[in-house]
């Protein structure tokens, strides 16, 4: 564990952290809370073989798969507003990926294992079904079906797992990477207690007498977390409560451009590749887009996103 | 005027709801379903979204699972973790699905189609699907009633129905009742107690009983009797089901 004063690192220095091959984990649910500033400067910096252990972090991972940084996903639900995710969907029948289904809960239990210190967990999920019968490169250490020792009440029971990296994009840490989120936690505050090395990336850094005095936004105590970084809008073209609404335009272009793999490439070309670091992006998608998306400290949404204004 | 398709398999999901129950929604035509039953006839239903957004009771309709208004309007926002637990401890009575295909059993697939090593065509997954299949009290399907979404069986089971028949959940320990309704926009469909094989309960008016056999890989039971006809529900309740979609997010065809 790294000494509190050093945690506080660059998004540069952050992603230079993760090698080629590791197995990552990314926070994430629907339209929010993706890291995807950390994301596109993984891009930018090419990282590939990339291992994912994931539970809705789609817009992460479809934007790996479009980049070919991923060799192997464990899967449980991959979909952008409406519909497939085209790059994810591309890799998996083209074989260029391979896959490992699991439902939200049993992934979500072999994470808890490993937050937990224990070797595995008994689920009443996935047994019966092909996320049971089915197994690929997780063989033997997907899930079984198990006869509880205690009562022989027939479940089942997956192994823990532990990623390299879990990066987890909160509203709020500070220094030493107390962790702060408003509303659903989708899971990360368990895979980052799960996983090996945690990178925390934040709308705001916030001093810790801040975190003690509103402490019932504390999601993660400092000690899980090796490394802090400051990134506003952080999760654009997706949202964080409170703070600013997913970019259904921006989506959608990534959505749209996702349905062959030249479309792809000059998205990259023009939005990551092209933008030297995330500042440039930023400046790329504009001060009048920003403020459009911004919340209203109210209600938590951007009322003039979704056109209702006061 | 009459009610439209997407009107009818919400009128009809909506019925199965009861008072007081604890209900898991997704997006889609099950938002409507739910948002209607608790204007109705189910003033006391709960709402929760597997995001971990429990009691939720947004003013406008939420775009996803996740969407801001809910969070804003729950009594409680949790973990995904959390919410997909209250299912499984039993506490769900009803969650609602679609899939890409369904088939006699009502074995669900939103996984692959084709062979999983080599799929045709890559689905987005589980989810939480398999979750609350496998655990919540009773499970409403709602679907197109399309040939190639019916067939005798799924090329991936994402989430189980009654697997291959009758005993096949216990055997597995699973702890929900499976399928109890399957709702299209051709029909109402139930499950047999004996052979746990989809039964037709009512035809949706204007609808042959040809168009459900041509659009079906395998055996309806029930369909060689006589079938009632699908009931519309009064101008009323058909204005206020309007009412809730006013944009027709939901409501399309």
């Amino acid at each position: 564990m790294t000494t509190a004063n050093k945690k506080l690192i660059s998004l540069r220095e952050a992603a230079a952290l993760v090698p080629d091959g590791a197995n990552m984990s990314f926070s994430g649910f629907a339209e929010t809370n993706n890291p995807l500033s950390f994301v596109r400067e993984m891009i930018r910096t090419g990282k590939t073989h990339l291992e994912i252990s994931g539970m809705g972090d789609a817009q992460s991972v479809e934007l790996l798969c479009g980049a070919g940084a991923v060799d192997l996903v464990r899967v449980s639900n991959y979909m952008a507003k409406n519909g497939r995710c085209p790059n994810f969907c591309r890799c998996a029948q083209q074989g260029t990926i391979r896959t490992e289904d699991y439902s939200h809960f049993g992934i979500t239990n072999r994470f808890f294992a490993a937050a937990m210190g224990i070797p595995f967990m008994p689920v009443k999920v996935m047994i019966g079904s092909d996320l049971c019968e089915i197994q690929n490169f997780d063989k033997d250490r997907k899930v079984m079906e198990f006869d509880d020792p205690f009562s022989g009440e027939r479940c089942g029971i997956v192994p823990r797992l532990a990623p390299d990296f879990a990066v987890i994009h909160v509203a709020r840490a500070d220094a030493e990477g107390n962790c702060q989120l408003y509303g659903i936690t989708s899971s990360i505050e368990i895979i980052a207690r799960a996983a090996k090395h945690v990178i925390v990336t934040a709308e705001e850094i916030v001093d810790t007498e801040e975190i003690r005095r509103t402490n019932q936004f504390t999601i993660l105590p400092s000690f899980f977390v090796d490394y802090v970084v400051h990134c506003p809008f952080g999760a654009y073209p997706g949202g964080v409560f409170t703070y600013y609404d997913y970019d259904l335009e921006h989506l959608d272009l990534i959505t749209r451009s996702g349905k062959s793999p030249d479309t792809m490439e000059a998205y990259f070309d023009e939005w990551v590749y092209g933008t030297k670091d995330e500042a440039a992006f930023f400046d790329k998608v504009g001060i009048r887009r920003l403020m459009d998306l911004r919340a209203d400290p109210y209600s938590g949404v951007s009322l003039r996103n979704r056109r209702q204004f006061l | 005027m009459s009610w439209t398709k997407d009107e009818l398999m919400i009128a009809a999901a909506a019925e199965v709801i009861e008072n007081r129950d604890i209900a898991l929604v997704g997006i889609g035509l099950p938002v409507m379903a739910a948002m209607f039953a608790k204007h109705t006839t189910a003033p006391d239903l709960k709402l929760i979204y597997e995001s971990g957004a429990i009691d939720a009771q947004p003013k406008d309709l939420p775009q996803g699972p996740g969407d801001f208004p809910l969070l804003r309007t729950s009594t409680m926002t949790t973990s995904l973790f959390d919410a997909l637990g209250y299912v499984q401890r039993g506490k769900v009575d009803i969650a609602f699905l679609g899939a890409a295909e369904i088939d006699q059993y009502g074995n669900l697939n939103a996984t692959v189609i084709g062979d999983y090593m080599h799929p045709d065509c890559r689905l987005p997954g589980s989810g939480g699907a398999n979750d609350m299949g496998s655990g919540a009290r009773k499970i409403v399907v709602i679907s197109r009633h399309l040939r190639r979404k019916f067939p005798a069986r799924v090329s991936y089971i994402t989430t189980p129905g009654f697997l291959c028949g009758p005993g096949e959940r216990e055997r597995h320990g699973l702890g929900g009742e499976g399928p109890v309704r399957v709702v299209t926009d051709l029909g109402i469909f139930g499950f047999d107690d004996e052979t746990k094989r989809m039964r037709i309960l009512s035809i949706h008016p204007g609808v042959s009983k040809q168009e459900i056999i041509r659009n079906t890989q395998f055996e309806i039971l029930g369909m060689d009797g006589e079938i009632p006809v699908t009931a519309e529900k009064s101008e009323e309740l058909h204005r206020l089901l309007q009412s809730l979609d006013p944009q027709h997010i939901y409501i399309k065809n």
